[in-house]
């Protein structure tokens, strides 16, 4: 597939490059003429960059752009449509986000943005642009050296399978800069937004205070 | 045609960074076009497949819809406000604390992290037929699920039903009712302003609509004046899980004293109508009575007159009279 | 030699708890597992995290409806989109067939057996056909291009109802299970209906009982009845609750030199090879199975799950991987749930509260597919974690057009105590005996007997220990239950405050599994494990015994797990809290072959005897001083040797898998493997004595907990941490149905609405205290060789009853009559000011 066939809907790919970035959300951009939207909206597939190399790096609808992780910007092709999870997951190969539930209520998926806990499966891409989104695999150090939670889940041996640990993890880094000093209830609202279905909560707890405190002291 | 409840489906999203950019949007595309403030129950029909809207409108990047002004007359808060940044508001907490209150106690952290003030009062029913696609009155059929002998209706309407028996699923509206917030809507034809339990819709005006918004119209603040400032609220929400949940009910009001007497006051219960309700008959039969448990006894046995179970709600009836009751008199303390 | 359990009888009295760890180097210490590092960086990788070149997505499309059957599919529309690779229906897949078991016998094909699609779905929400394409949204598109025409067929979402003369049957050819020629037959279908006298009962609010389909009994139950001081007729009703792992039954699949790959949860990493086989009718040898981490499974996944099929169908079928990612709402529907049992039962209590006689009749909802054995485990647990002199179980077994049911944590034994306990607790009030003290009498202790007789026999059978009333007294001290129990008011204002005490029991372990260890030329000792990684650590703590036993430093072990193409040995099915006891053996046996196989090569190197010799941390040395070797030369010489040694000669001990795996290790170490082959008296079983505080608003109807204790006798405790993490967590997956989780079910439609966690209701972290306790005895069971058993079950039940019992202490008896209760069963029965509970009412 060429270049010019993904071009149906008036929008030059090479338009979105970063430095127009800024200027993308204005209400000026020709993808506001309501006849491009009605044209473009419902035929749509998504390119699958890790399982296609060769194949086409635009299709209908996508866009490339810049997003912050983990401190790196990363190029990245999302649909409008797509989330922030689906983007971490499937685009940038940042498996450590997992899906639990994809409708706001397990907390697998918590990532921070700017330093906030968001459900990163009820985010989409195109709206974090400019912000700082950090995932469970950009805690550690360059070197490997854990965060401190990081270190007192593993002290601790916290949490049972693990499937929600991430999330968990990334809810209280994120709680413990607004509250760098929880009580251990304090602590569990600021958590209550992940659920375990191992129901380990004690332990998590246990683990959790652990890093707390170890995040004081770091 | 077979169903997949899942993958949110293309659309092209619209992302402006002014309100009035935002108006103007919203006015060309018409029906076309879904408004997206903190996401939280746009994803829901989004990824469900039910609601395909060709194009989203995304108000996540205007600014100007953001953030807590403190007036010569109360506060005004941006629309695109979070739910988090109320609750930690210093005014609102100290004046306004039936607010702040309220805000705290919905779904989850990130929820609130993300959910606005503007998207959780317009936020629509959570009917699990309704939300489920079956083609209800509410989705333009002509069919109630959930009102039958059997139809699973626990979380159901004990007031207001016409048709539809959904409840309206907001904790931040009987607080902002409480309070007398004015919403400030911009529409094609300009600024309005709507007394908060004016700007929801019951079944009987429309069923298919939860609130006064018409296409092109955008909810832009939500203004509390500094009338009911400092006086003394509550706020209760009852549900089954103390995080995520709906409520299964919540009541919140405000009172003026004099010593013990009640001066004035306003109350609002919700998750009991399609509409959110403001007990007027409650507040004026109160006036002048002392804030003790008598008047509560009488006022929630006043709240639920005409008060007409489902099946499996008739729990709403004494639970409505208790919290009403609780707003006024408080939680009882004393041994039994 | 290994210790030999004791044979006299045990005398639980001469018991005491010791220090957990104490005489042990490695067990009972806590440590951090060897995975947790991948955990936290997010590096460990579950099922929907693998990725293989040229993958497709495939999407399931399911039944709209809960019985019907597909007239006509018409996907040309769908095929023709760009992008959509293919689809997969329920001809594709293969049907059922016979197979040999592992024990050789040909088991034959079910006819009424689940498949991974379908064209005549049993319940709302059945897979019926599967659509793959280059990515999620283009097959979420084309599913909707599809048109299927199906025919709607009778249904019934109620057992009771379908009991009822006249009735809709789930199916066309029955709703209830019998067994042929009578215990020991298959299980078939058929038609089976109640009269309308049968049903009178049910007008006075009790549930109705008619013929029973099973039936045991032992003692004279109408003696003991007559002999009682109090009897009681209750009727209650166990909720549904699915499993609800938080990873789905995702799963990816791909063909490589006519092998088939399959990576997805699973309890059992082993034993999921023969699963797979079997359900795509291929040689064991054709499959490799990857499952690193498993989100969860509850006996949800226990060999992985069947759909796992649809995407290595498709996958053959495409000539490219496919990964199917297996959505909440699918997961509700797909992903299992324990039966609500509905139950009537009379139980007589002598004054000081021993129990006389039980009569237990249940009704236990099969769902739509296959028998369920939770019936039975309900009864034959109420025999032994109350020791009724006397008792009789009947039971019926209904299938209904709901989603499957499975084994769930404690299965059947759960359903068990939540039936049993309540009624204990009201018969406690109206005796006026203490709580803690009713459950002390009627507690079983040491061989303790349960079930009916043997038929053959004439015998009962009876658990290899029991310590439970030592664990209830240590429990009740912790708990401080009597300066509780005397604390007055009760009510305050609104709030009213009450406790519950629950016993606890479930199976705790199975025998006759291998171990496998390979001591490398670099001095590593490799362990293959074959448990599933459910973050229980079962999959590495068990090891710590054969360590143990090699008296080394743990750190020099490596694991290696979650991939058969590793070579693993012959392991138990992680299910029915097997896993701790049956491996702890092997691993104990295993670890003593290693080190009586190094000693012999050290023998043969430097001379002597091989009882000359010892071994500690990672060297084989003479008793007494004078020479040895270490590890890492005792493989190298191992190697040397070859034969027995090194793997090239097999241990005809061990199973047959076992011995592939070792072949497979031939030559690179010392290869090591044994069969667990330890004396065993007795079943065993793991207790819990639970203990719980709530308090509850009467105005509101709303509770919480204050406090909860589990106090286990699970024997020797291996893994303090993860011993409380199984504690505590299946205690809340207990509580769970105490007080939220539930199915919705319209039965007019047949369908679910709640299929969202704020509509079922998983307990958050908001709705258990934040500080849960737990303990354990640590008195070893004296027939297993480390003295550990299985704790995954045994607390699920304790934890629900004792919240049962502590709000029924708090609100009076009858308030409700099922679970789980919320606010709106408090309020209304508070209301009218007597129970308004109809507790056949199920799905609300």
């Amino acid at each position: 597939m060429s270049d010019t066939d993904e071009l149906k809907n008036g929008e030059s790919p090479s338009n979105e490059n970063p430095s127009s970035e800024s200027t993308s959300k204005s209400i000026t951009r020709r993808r506001f003429i309501l006849g491009v939207i009605a044209g473009g909206a419902v035929v749509s597939a998504a390119s699958y960059r890790f399982l296609a190399p060769h194949g086409r790096t635009y299709t209908t609808g996508e866009r490339l752009i810049t997003i912050n992780v983990n401190g790196k910007p990363r190029r990245v092709d999302v649909m409008k449509q797509e989330t922030l999870a689906w983007t971490l997951r499937y685009k940038l190969g940042l498996t450590g986000t997992k899906l639990g539930c994809d409708r706001a209520e397990c907390g697998a998926c918590t990532v921070t943005i700017d330093d906030v806990p968001h459900y990163s499966c009820s985010v989409l891409t195109h709206t974090v642009r400019g912000r700082k989104v950090t995932t469970i695999e950009g805690l550690a150090a360059a070197d490997g050296t854990l965060h401190p939670v990081q270190k007192a889940v593993v002290d601790e041996q916290g949490f049972q399978c693990a499937f929600c640990m991430s999330g968990f993890i990334m809810s209280t880094v994120g709680f413990l800069k607004t509250n760098p000093n929880p009580t251990r209830s304090e602590l569990a609202h600021g958590v209550s937004g992940n659920l375990c279905r191992c129901q380990d909560y004690t332990k998590i707890l246990d683990a959790l205070m652990r890093g707390a405190e170890y995040t004081r002291r770091a | 045609m077979a169903i997949i409840r899942d993958v949110m489906p293309a659309f092209d999203l619209l992302q402006p960074s002014t309100s009035a950019d935002a108006q103007k949007l919203l006015e060309q595309c018409g029906d076309d076009a879904w408004v997206m403030a903190g996401g939280m129950d746009s994803f829901d029909w989004l990824k469900d497949r039910i609601k395909k809207p060709k194009v989203v409108v995304d108000l996540s990047g205007i600014d100007e819809l953001k953030g807590i002004r403190v007036t010569g007359d109360g506060v005004e808060i941006g629309a695109m406000t979070t739910l988090t940044e109320i609750a930690n508001h210093a005014e609102i907490r100290k004046n306004y604390g039936v607010l702040s209150q309220a805000v705290s106690l919905v779904a989850s952290p990130q929820i609130r992290n993300q959910g606005t003030l503007g998207g959780n009062v317009s936020q629509d029913v959570r009917c699990w037929y309704y939300r489920d696609g079956w083609p209800c009155y509410r989705a333009g059929g002509n069919i109630c699920y959930a009102d039958t002998p059997v139809g699973r209706n626990r979380e159901h309407a004990i007031f207001g039903a016409d048709r539809c028996v959904a409840v309206h699923p907001s904790d931040s509206v009987p607080a902002l009712i409480a309070l007398d917030a004015k919403f400030v809507l911009q529409t094609p034809k300009g600024e309005r302003t709507v007394d908060a339990e004016d700007y929801f819709v019951g079944p009987d005006m429309d069923i298919t609509k939860i609130n006064m918004l018409q296409p092109g119209d955008l909810l832009t603040a939500i203004r509390i004046p500094s009338t009911w400032a400092g006086s003394r609220f509550y706020f209760e929400k009852v549900r089954d899980r103390n995080v995520w949940d709906f409520p299964l009910m919540n009541v919140a009001s405000a009172i003026m004293l004099s010593g013990n007497t009640i001066g004035r006051m306003r109350i609002a219960v919700n998750a009991v109508s399609p509409r959110p309700m403001r007990l007027k008959a409650v507040e004026d039969a109160v006036q002048g009575k002392p804030a003790d448990a008598t008047t509560g006894e009488m006022a929630g046995k006043m709240a639920v007159e005409g008060a007409v179970p489902l099946q499996f709600n008739a729990y709403k009836i004494p639970l409505m009279r208790n919290l009403v009751k609780r707003a006024i008199a408080g939680v009882p303390s004393q041994q039994a | 030699m290994p210790p030999i359990p004791a044979h006299e009888p045990t005398k639980p009295e001469d018991e005491k708890p010791l220090p957990f760890g104490s005489g042990y180097k490695l067990i009972g210490k806590d440590y951090s597992t060897n995975d947790l590092v991948a955990k936290v960086t997010g590096q460990s990788k579950y099922a929907e995290d693998f990725r293989a070149e040229g993958m497709l997505f495939c999407r399931l499309v399911l039944s709209p409806m809960p019985h019907g059957r597909i007239k006509s599919i018409n996907a040309e529309k769908a095929l023709a989109m760009p992008g959509v690779r293919g689809i997969l229906t329920a001809a594709e897949v293969p049907g059922h067939a016979d197979y040999i078991n592992d024990n050789g016998t040909r088991i034959k094909a079910d006819k009424w057996g689940e498949l991974a699609l379908t064209d005549e779905p049993m319940y709302q929400g059945e897979p019926i056909l599967a659509v793959a394409a280059v990515d999620e949204l283009t097959a979420a598109n084309a599913i909707e291009m599809i048109e299927i025409e199906m025919e709607p067929l009778p249904f019934n979402t109620d057992p009771v109802d379908s009991l009822r003369p006249g009735s809709a049957n789930a199916r066309e050819d029955g709703n209830v299970w019998v067994r042929e020629d009578g215990d020991h037959g298959r299980e078939k279908l058929t038609s089976f209906k109640w009269t309308d006298e049968d049903f009178a009962a049910e007008k006075e609010g009790r549930m109705p009982t008619g013929k029973a389909t099973e039936h045991w009994s032992y003692g004279d139950v109408d003696a003991g009845f007559k002999n009682a001081a109090v009897v009681l007729d209750e009727t209650f009703l166990t909720a549904d609750v699915s499993h609800q792992c938080l990873e789905t039954r995702t799963a990816m699949a791909h063909w490589q030199n006519g092998k088939l790959y399959v990576y997805t949860g699973t309890q059992s990493t082993f034993q999921t090879v023969a699963a797979i086989a079997r359900w795509m009718q291929i040689d064991e040898d054709k499959v490799v199975f990857i499952s690193e981490y498993t989100g969860g499974g509850f006996g949800s996944k226990i060999t992985g799950a069947l759909t796992l099929v649809i995407p290595a169908l498709l996958s053959k079928k495409l000539n490219a991987p496919v990964m199917m990612r297996i959505s909440r709402e699918e997961e509700h529907f797909i992903g299992r749930a324990r039966p609500g049992i509905r139950a009537r039962t009379k139980i007589g209590f002598a004054k000081d509260g021993r129990i006389t006689a039980v009569d237990m009749f249940l009704v236990s909802d099969a769902g739509s597919y296959g028998s369920s054995g939770d019936g039975g485990a309900c009864g034959s647990i109420t025999s032994l974690l109350y020791q009724p002199p006397a008792m009789r179980w009947r039971n019926v077994t209904v299938a209904t057009n709901t989603p499957p049911r499975s084994a769930q944590s404690a299965p059947g034994g759960m359903q068990a105590i939540a039936i049993i306990e309540p009624i204990l607790s009201k018969a406690a009030r109206k005796l006026g005996v203490d709580q803690v003290a009713l459950r002390r009498v009627n507690c079983p202790e040491g061989k303790a007997e349960f079930g009916p007789p043997n038929p053959r026999t004439g015998k009962r059978g009876y658990t290899t220990s029991c310590f439970l009333k030592q664990a209830l007294d240590a429990g009740a001290k912790q708990f401080n239950w009597s300066e509780r129990a005397a604390r007055q008011p009760k009510q305050i204002g609104s709030k009213v405050r009450g406790m519950g005490v629950s016993l606890s029991t479930y199976h705790g372990g199975s025998t006759g599994f291998d171990g496998l260890i390979m001591v490398t030329p670099q001095g590593r000792v490799q362990i293959q494990s074959g448990i599933g990684n459910l973050g229980t650590e079962a999959v590495i703590d068990v090891h710590r015994a054969a360590a143990e036993v090699l008296n080394m430093p743990w750190e020099a072990c490596d694991i290696v797990w979650g991939d058969t193409s590793k070579h693993l040995p012959y392991t138990c099915a992680s299910g029915g809290s097997q896993t701790t006891h049956a491996m702890t053996r092997a691993a104990h046996a295993v670890g003593l072959e290693c080190a009586q196989r190094l000693k012999e090569v050290a023998a043969k190197s430097l001379g002597g005897q091989p009882d000359d010799y010892e071994v500690a941390n990672l060297r084989v040395s003479r008793k007494g001083g004078g020479g040895g070797m270490s590890f890492a030369e005792a493989a190298q010489h191992a190697i040397k040797l070859g034969g027995i040694y090194d793997g090239h000669d097999v241990n005809p001990d061990v199973d047959k898998a076992t011995q592939q795996a070792v072949t497979a290790l031939a030559g690179q170490g010392l290869v090591a493997s044994a069969k667990d082959k330890f004396p065993h008296d007795g079943d065993s079983y793991s207790y819990l004595a639970c203990f719980a505080e709530v308090e509850a608003d009467v105005e509101t109807g709303k509770y919480h907990i204050v406090d909860y204790l589990a106090y286990a006798d699970v024997g020797t405790v291996l893994h303090p941490a993860a011993l409380g993490g199984q504690v505590l967590g299946r205690s809340t997956l207990g509580i769970a149905h105490a007080i939220g989780q539930k199915w919705v079910i319209d039965p007019q439609y047949g369908a679910t609405v709640a299929k969202r966690f704020y509509q079922n209701k998983p307990p958050t972290i908001l709705d258990v205290p934040v500080d849960m306790k737990w303990n354990a005895l640590n008195i070893p069971d004296p027939e297993t060789p480390v003295g550990a058993r299985g704790c995954g079950e045994p607390p699920v039940g304790g934890g629900c009853a004792s919240i049962l019992n502590a709000l029924s202490d708090a609100l009076g008896d009858d308030i409700f009559q099922r679970t789980p209760v919320n606010a709106d069963t408090i309020l209304t029965s508070y209301e009218a000011g007597r129970p308004m509970q109809n507790p056949l009412l199920a799905h609300i």
